[in-house]
């Protein structure tokens, strides 16, 4: 096992060799800059080609069209590259191309705070292009291990579900530095749960089954097969069409290759639990840590409480949330986006409470309060021009 | 069906689903001829399109491996896919006008600099057609349209001395070509130079929009009108003619041949992984 000192961006990096990527293109952009330039010197060294590219929109087409051509490929950004990434994430998404996108998540709306913490891209990592009729795949790190373990698991979904696949960080974990380990034994890997999937080749003559198979191989050109793909909705052998009952076909399988598969694809920690406490934290990424924190505090303090991290986020794990409690949705930003699909998703007699900060973590003091006061029947006290709509 | 639709293109795509009288199956057909003339098959080439009249019509015709980008940034597609491919498989791109010169510029223009081996055919029909005719980055100035009802105002990128051509060649184009469909052997003769070299070519090809530009701008949907108005401002012979006129044949050959993008990669990593073994 190989031991670092070192960020997420170095983590991100490091998986992305570990799982077989052999192109990067990107745009540099704080906080995702390092990994840029960790690929530029990395990939190199392991037969890969870096190519900084002219926008983001030029950034994931050489991505994925090398993924067409049958390299692994990967980009990464933050925020304001993300949504020019809606151009060619919808190609690769309906031609079912394998690629790794990174969003390092900072301070928003737009350009925002550059080098602070956000999570302003929850939903929008849902729907990251036009049109509809599909389901995405994104997931979320909260810790420099867990970057590393979650970019090489959304390069093996990449290659299972054919598809584009988001690491959701943010910018505490990408520039964070932690302890890095990295497997070098086949025991190693193992012991860590790491999966990787070889790149096959869809022969054809299909162009992909009317079903919601997974692990049919992605098309890749230049073995001339015959193999077409485009950004047209597409009959059996990938010929662009305009009937409606191929568009049903092809909605259906954007939509239930990953919702019937979702066992492949759902992760999310519990903690404290087991007792059903009275209030439930929710967070994804670096949050989620100080929740869990929290939670041990407020325990320690004698208060019923406990909490979820969301590892994947799409397809939502609405299973997870099947306790009747108050639920405390912890989230980088001031709007709340999270807590929305909590609130869809919990029982009926529930509360759905939010507490919002933006460009800084919460303190895990400041949690453990809350939770009293909702123990306590009473409402989150606003702060300032804050105000709880939840 | 013709002999080079039976050797290269796929059944089920013909006919096409252009309108009658466009004049874009003459500029495939001259691609085809060149491949043909090459010695070349499906094996040997990846053909990539993007979306519009251009895009359309020929996504998924060609026998071999092929794609449909989105518009304007099948450029950068390419460029990532060159990267995949074995080196002397070639690509052929069939884009619009303003897929080429306008949304895609940027990245064409940095496709051009990067020196990707690929061949851009832009088929020119005067404007956005597919969409119902308006007016587009190659459109001769005052001509009425949908979106220039009182004759086109917007500055385009082929009169009143400017050339995209030139703007290709000072990019660091290494092949440049202009023809018009109604040309013969010499378009097919540059189409060949254009796939042949090793580095970034692009072939400008002019051809009729019957239904929509000409019906406008011209007041006639008959083909006949719309081809002998092409001819007669065909000038392979570089004649001074008057008014809108297209100079054809070859624009701009390199001698010296730039290092080509994806040969350029593969040694320059090659190097990288000797420097870090040694």
């Amino acid at each position: 096992m190989k031991r670092l000192f070192d960020t997420g961006n170095a983590a991100i990096t490091e998986a992305a060799i570990f799982a077989g990527c052999k192109l990067f293109s990107g745009y540099p952009i704080t906080p995702a800059t390092e990994i840029a330039e960790n690929m530029s010197r990395r990939l190199p060294q392991v037969g890969g080609f870096y190519v900084q590219a002219e926008d983001e929109l030029a950034a994931l087409h050489i991505c994925i069209g090398g993924s067409l051509g049958g390299l692994k490929a990967m980009t990464s950004t933050s925020g304001p590259g993300y949504i020019l990434f809606a151009d060619p994430y919808g190609w690769a998404l309906g031609s079912e191309i394998p690629v790794v996108i990174v969003n390092a998540q900072r301070v928003g709306p737009v350009s925002g705070i550059t080098g602070a913490p956000g999570q302003g891209e929850f939903y929008l990592s849902r729907y990251p292009t036009h049109g509809g009729n599909f389901e995405s795949i994104v997931l979320a790190p909260s810790s420099v291990q867990e970057a590393f373990q979650l970019t090489v698991e959304a390069f093996y979904l990449a290659e299972r579900f054919r598809m584009p696949i988001t690491v959701l960080a943010d910018q505490i974990v990408t520039d964070g530095w932690e302890t890095l380990l990295i497997p070098e034994t086949e025991a190693e890997i193992q012991a860590m749960g790491l999966r990787v999937a070889p790149r096959q080749v869809n022969y054809g003559p299909e162009f992909y089954p009317a079903t919601d198979e997974i692990d049919v191989p992605p098309v890749v050109l230049g073995h001339n097969t015959g193999a077409a793909c485009s950004d047209w909705t597409p009959t059996a052998e990938g010929f662009d069409t305009e009937e409606v009952e191929w568009q049903h076909k092809h909605a259906y399988r954007l939509i239930y290759k990953v919702r019937n598969n979702r066992n492949v694809i759902t992760q999310y920690e519990e903690f404290g639990l087991e007792d059903n406490p009275d209030v439930i934290f929710v967070a994804y990424g670096s949050p989620a840590r100080v929740v869990k924190s929290a939670v041990q505090a407020a325990r320690e303090q004698g208060l019923k409480v406990g909490g979820i991290r969301l590892i994947s986020i799409w397809p939502f794990p609405d299973e997870v949330f099947h306790r009747t409690a108050k639920y405390l949705s912890v989230e980088l930003n001031y709007d709340g986006q999270l807590v929305r699909e909590v609130q869809r998703a919990v029982p009926k007699d529930s509360d759905v409470h939010f507490l919002g900060r933006c460009g800084e973590l919460p303190k895990v003091a400041e949690l453990v309060d809350a939770a009293r006061t909702l123990i306590n029947g009473q409402a989150l006290q606003a702060i300032k021009w804050e105000r709880e709509a939840w | 069906m013709d002999y080079l639709a039976e050797k290269f293109l796929k059944a089920k795509k013909i006919p096409s689903t252009a309108c009658s009288g466009c004049g874009l199956g003459q500029v495939h057909k001259k691609v085809l001829m060149a491949i043909d003339e090459l010695g070349l098959g499906s094996a040997d080439v990846v053909w990539g399109t993007g979306i519009g009249c251009a895009g359309r019509q020929t996504f998924n015709t060609w026998k071999g491996d092929n794609f449909a980008g989105t518009h304007g940034r099948v450029y950068a597609l390419a460029t990532g896919l060159r990267l995949a491919l074995q080196p002397e498989q070639k690509i052929v791109l069939t884009v619009g006008d303003g897929d080429a010169f306008g949304i895609g510029l940027l990245h064409l223009l940095h496709c051009i600099r990067r020196n990707v081996d690929m061949t851009v055919i832009v088929a020119d029909n005067f404007g956005y057609q597919s969409t119902g005719g308006q007016y587009g980055y190659t459109t001769p100035s005052g001509s009425i349209t949908d979106s220039s009802p009182y004759g086109m105002q917007d500055p385009n990128w082929v009169q009143d001395g400017r050339d995209i051509l030139d703007i290709l060649k000072s990019a660091g184009a290494g092949f440049l070509a202009r023809h018009t469909s109604v040309e013969g052997q010499n378009a097919v003769e540059s189409i060949k130079q254009a796939i042949n070299f090793k580095g970034f070519s692009l072939v400008h090809i002019v051809y009729p929009c019957v239904t929509n530009f000409f019906g406008k701008a011209l007041g006639s949907r008959k083909p006949v009108d719309a081809y002998r108005w092409l001819k007669e401002r065909t000038n392979p012979a570089q004649d001074n003619l008057e008014g809108i006129t297209f100079t054809t044949g070859v624009y701009h050959k390199a001698l010296d041949k730039r290092q080509e993008f994806s040969e350029q990669m593969r040694k320059f990593t090659g190097n990288v992984q000797k420097r870090c073994q040694s």
